[in-house]
């Protein structure tokens, strides 16, 4: 079998206690390309990945605000300026009749831009992944957690990934490879 | 019971502090309250006065035994460690009872009182639907149902509280347990004695017009105030050391700062809903409400109201950040704290001043300090004799450590 490339390194743990200590020692040995992957939400990971807030938050109210916007102005044009009817001798704009509506569009731009930016920015839908590739996969979605660093980040090289990952108290520490075939 | 037998013995400086502030705002309240009472000319406005100060005590008060009732009926773990804050605020129910009755001397059994129309039916406001509305809107009925709702009231906050107390000495889950299974009956009794109790106390000031929609409103309210209250205790108890740094993380705040958002929108909501059924339907024994406070002078109160209550509280905590920062939350705790007298002015006062257009002095000042005195004198003797915190709960350790992420 021909050497393969390596695109990264997975040290797998038994227990989330180690995996939170780990995760610290990886975010302060200043790794940039890594992640961690859990069976279930471990409690006070993001923390110890140093993850920063999330961007997802901006995008809704953003979105929200334009759909909103967009309801008002649709229901103004419609009702007072393309095709106007007067209704119950209100004025052709009645501001109280379209909240309704416009906070529905509000939620609707809101909600679809929250899933979309998140399905964008957890990369679902890139169905390969060197999990998969390597058999770890398997482990890392029933009883045990892994810590991935990826070959991608400067400081990578299989011997210090190793060593880094040795040293957190993992015993199972596994090159992942690329498909074969595939460079 | 004096301090050397105080549980905590930080608690003894504390509970001064609470009660000496409390005592002069009960004194300055009482003494403007008394002043308005003896004027025969402001008499009327002091009855109107007293409904805001005391409705606004009543909401704090129910609306934290609700909340510790929510909290047993969901068996919430992560609030735990400050369901007694709750507790504490739940507690002087038996004092509003007490103090609901110069209220029903002034403005009910007073036989010159005009502060609830329907009780004359001679009068101008005797139209056919107070007529209609007789079997329920009477002297007899008020009172059977006013000592109803706080003969339930009491009974609940003493068995809530005092359940909760019992736990302290060691961790008795038997006592959990009770409390868990009375806990959603007492949310169906609250429900509608919260809604009838809103009907009698507010809505009968206006018996011409009629909203179903009003006993959610108060709800919404009642329930606001309540989460603002134990927020801002909560943080007051920590600065003041009575409750350790280290037990109320950033994720028990964000709850609460959750619940404070969340609830801010169900206000929202049900204020546009009513108002907007209300004006498409433009029905003149409906609209009467909002003619009255979208005139003479009362639409700049009614704009201010939704800026107060909904959008400025909407935008300050949309942000995670401040959801997290104790100072942050106790400052837009205070303000909706003043969001709900502002409220309760508006639900109230616009049949005090009516045409003459929106006013505030002496008569409304009053009763407003003196109920925040009587309640923090109230509070400031609960935390001489109890623990703020239920360290005998089964659950409080778990509570210590609970995450959101």
């Amino acid at each position: 079998m021909a050497k393969r490339e390596v695109v990264g390194m997975i040290g797998l743990y038994d227990d989330p206690d180690v995996l939170i200590s780990a995760a610290e020692t990886v975010r302060d040995a200043g790794y940039k390309k890594w992640d961690c992957h859990t069976p279930y939400p471990v409690h006070g990971l993001d923390d110890a990945m140093g993850l920063k807030p999330s961007p997802v938050p901006y995008v809704t109210i953003t979105a929200g605000l334009i759909g909103g916007a967009l309801g008002m102005l649709m229901m103004w044009w419609m009702s007072a300026v393309d095709y106007p009817v007067r209704i119950g001798g209100k004025p052709y704009f009645s501001w109280q009749a379209f909240v309704p509506i416009t906070f529905e569009l509000f939620v609707l731009f809101a909600a679809l831009a929250t899933m979309g930016s998140m399905i964008f920015l957890t990369k679902l839908g890139s169905w390969a992944s060197p999990l998969h590739d390597n058999n770890v996969m398997i482990h890392v979605v029933t009883n045990r957690y892994g810590v991935v660093l990826d070959a991608a980040d400067e400081q990578f090289s299989e011997e210090q990934a190793r060593a880094l990952l040795t040293g957190t108290g993992c015993q199972d520490v596994r090159p992942l490879y690329a498909p074969e075939g595939e460079g | 019971m004096s301090d050397a037998t105080s549980p905590v013995p930080a608690a003894a400086p504390v509970a001064r502090k609470v009660t000496s502030i409390g005592l002069g705002l009960l004194a300055v309240g009482g003494a403007l309250s008394a002043w308005a009472f003896f004027d025969e000319d402001l008499r009327t406005r002091f009855g109107f006065g007293y409904m805001v100060g005391f409705t606004f005590a009543w909401a704090i008060v129910l609306g934290s035994l609700f909340f510790v009732a929510l909290q047993h009926a969901t068996a919430s773990v992560w609030s735990v460690v400050l369901r007694r804050v709750a507790e504490m605020l739940a507690s002087p129910m038996l004092i509003l009872a007490v103090l609901y009755i110069p209220l029903l001397l002034v403005a009910l059994l007073h036989p010159d009182s005009t502060i609830f129309p329907w009780r004359n039916p001679t009068s101008e406001m005797a139209e056919h639907a107070v007529h209609v509305k007789g079997s329920y809107l009477n002297e007899t009925g008020f009172l059977v149902r006013t000592a109803l709702f706080f003969s339930i009231w009491i009974f609940f906050t003493w068995f809530f509280v005092r359940g909760s107390l019992n736990q302290d000495g060691g961790r008795r889950a038997d006592i959990t347990e009770r409390l868990r299974k009375f806990s959603g009956p007492f949310i169906i009794l609250f429900a509608f004695t919260a809604t009838f109790a809103s009907f009698d106390w507010l809505m009968s000031l206006e018996p011409n017009w009629f909203s179903t929609i009003y006993g959610v409103y108060v709800f919404g309210g009642i329930t606001l105030s309540a989460l603002a209250a134990i927020t801002l205790a909560l943080s007051a108890l920590k600065r003041s050391g009575l409750i350790a740094p280290e037990l109320i993380r950033k994720d028990h705040l964000y709850s609460l700062g959750g619940l404070l958002f969340a609830f801010t929108c169900f206000w929202g909501y049900i204020a546009f809903s009513q108002y907007m059924l209300i004006w498409y339907a433009n029905m003149p024994e409906e609209t009467i409400y909002y003619t009255k406070r979208l005139s003479n002078g009362w639409a700049g109160v009614t704009v201010a109201l939704a800026f107060v209550r909904f959008v400025i509280p909407f935008l300050f905590l949309l942000s995670r950040q401040v959801k997290t920062d104790e100072r942050k939350l106790g400052m837009i705790s205070i303000f909706i704290l003043f969001g709900q007298l502002f409220d309760l002015y508006w639900l109230v006062m616009p049949n005090s001043f009516g045409e003459a257009g929106p006013g505030f002095g002496i008569p409304e000042l009053g009763p407003v300090l003196f109920f925040c005195g009587v309640l923090l004198v109230a509070y400031g003797r609960f935390v001489r004799r109890h623990p703020v915190v239920a360290m005998g709960d089964p659950h409080f350790e778990a509570s210590r450590g609970f995450r959101l992420h």
